[in-house]
């Protein structure tokens, strides 16, 4: 492409129209490339000719048969992004991955939330009170949905609808944490295995807001002596205004 | 932008998803990946005969989709168009720093083509579909199979020109002005 810009060769195109189409189109090899991805970074004028080949091509994926994927793409996948986010911060123990791979379901105590979630009717819902009532959808790292918690401020309370059944088997028990921003998890205590309540004791409230995310570990009876999760995280979930 | 996302059906509730992965929404992602990743999987495999390959490139791909979701734009293109141009980027991606390519990607995905019903309902459009049939259906047939050969088996204008054994200005002509003329088409029957 030895032709001036602003002159069209004999295909009717300027060199930077060419580019963007041969780009787009995906004929390039790997030095033109990455020549091109430098313009598309600085130049807004080549983004736009590029883009506009792009949606220009589109339907032509139309024309592709679909092809479902194997299962563990996903499963590679879901280990891959929950240490991106919700805690997406610079260093901190927290995000070691092999803490946050556990997010995967496994072990005893995460089957039996799990089922008495498919198995128990929801418990009627807190009255409400004063203050900002709020939800959270806990999802185990496939993003399947695990355990609605809602916690009521009048209370002080966390209730799980329904993690109370009391199935959990052995020496572990589910430990609640709350996660806010770049802070590292902080506990919320051992979840109560006798009601589907969880209460928090009083100094522990000031996390739980909007945006903060809850998270439930399997831990030792009488719960992380660490002050972090020790046992596998089996489910996040971030709290919103109810 | 031609293919706008209110044009595209499932658009807005493929977006909704998307917003949602943007603030860490693991479920709403796995609703997204479920609705996109049949078709997003066709494209790169296509491009990527080796099944564990394309396999690497897809989770590549929703990995980058999940960190990337916040700027995600629905003004300036479709989500689907969105993904499926950063898949087909990775798989070309990956397809030139191998160097060379095993042939007859074609057979080998029609073999195992997701043939689930409705699979694809909110990522496929019909109309779509036959527009673009019948602008390349407009061209030199062999300006119309150069144009699929690049497209949709990442192949540079070398290749393709040894291939075809014309040189390979010649080449670039057909399938640049090949181009240009079907976008035209379809603009004008948008």
């Amino acid at each position: 492409m030895t032709t001036p810009d602003t002159i069209p060769d004999d295909d009717g195109m300027t060199s930077d129209q060419q580019m963007a189409l041969d780009y787009a189109l995906g004929t390039l090899d790997r030095a033109e490339r990455r020549s091109a991805e430098m313009r598309l970074r600085s130049d807004p004028a080549f983004r736009a000719l590029v883009a506009g080949w792009q949606a220009a091509l589109a339907p032509l994926d139309e024309l592709t048969p679909p092809l479902a994927p194997p299962p563990g793409v996903w499963d590679a996948i879901a280990a891959e992004i929950a240490p991106a986010r919700p805690t997406a911060v610079n260093g901190g123990w927290w995000q070691n991955l092999s803490l946050w791979r556990g997010l995967a379901i496994g072990g005893p105590v995460a089957a039996a939330l799990a089922v008495a979630v498919v198995t128990t009717p929801l418990s009627a819902p807190a009255p409400v009170a004063a203050g900002e009532r709020l939800v959270a959808t806990l999802s185990a790292s496939d993003g399947t949905p695990l355990i609605a918690a809602s916690y009521d401020p009048a209370r002080g309370a966390v209730s799980f609808a329904p993690v109370a059944a009391p199935t959990a088997t052995g020496d572990k028990v589910p430990e609640l944490w709350v996660i806010e921003g770049k802070q590292p998890p902080r506990s919320l205590g051992v979840i109560d295995r006798a009601d589907g309540s969880h209460a928090i004791p009083a100094g522990r409230l000031a996390g739980l807001k909007p945006g903060s995310v809850l998270a439930i570990s399997i831990e030792p009876l009488g719960g992380s002596t660490t002050g972090a999760p020790t046992g596998p995280v089996i489910a996040t979930g971030v709290l919103s205004a109810a | 932008m031609s293919v706008g996302s209110a044009r595209t059906p499932g658009g807005a509730a493929l977006a909704a998803l998307l917003a949602r992965s943007a603030d860490g929404d693991a479920a709403a992602f796995r609703q997204f990946y479920d609705l996109t990743s049949a078709k997003l999987f066709g494209v790169i495999a296509r491009i990527l005969p080796e099944r564990g390959e394309a396999e690497d490139v897809l989770q590549e791909v929703y990995v980058t989709v999940w960190r990337k979701a916040a700027e995600f734009d629905p003004a300036r293109a479709s989500p689907i168009t969105w993904t499926a141009t950063i898949a087909r980027n990775r798989a070309i991606d990956r397809l030139r720093a191998r160097g060379s390519r095993p042939s007859a990607p074609l057979a080998e995905a029609a073999e195992v083509a997701d043939t689930r019903p409705g699979a694809d309902t909110l990522v496929s459009n019909q109309q779509d579909a036959a527009r673009v049939q019948s602008a390349l259906g407009l061209l030199d047939p062999r300006h119309a199979d150069a144009i699929r050969a690049c497209y949709f088996d990442g192949l540079t204008y070398e290749t393709l020109a040894l291939r075809e054994n014309v040189p390979v200005g010649t080449l670039k002509s057909w399938v640049r002005r090949g181009l240009v003329k079907m976008r035209h088409a379809l603009e004008a029957a948008a």
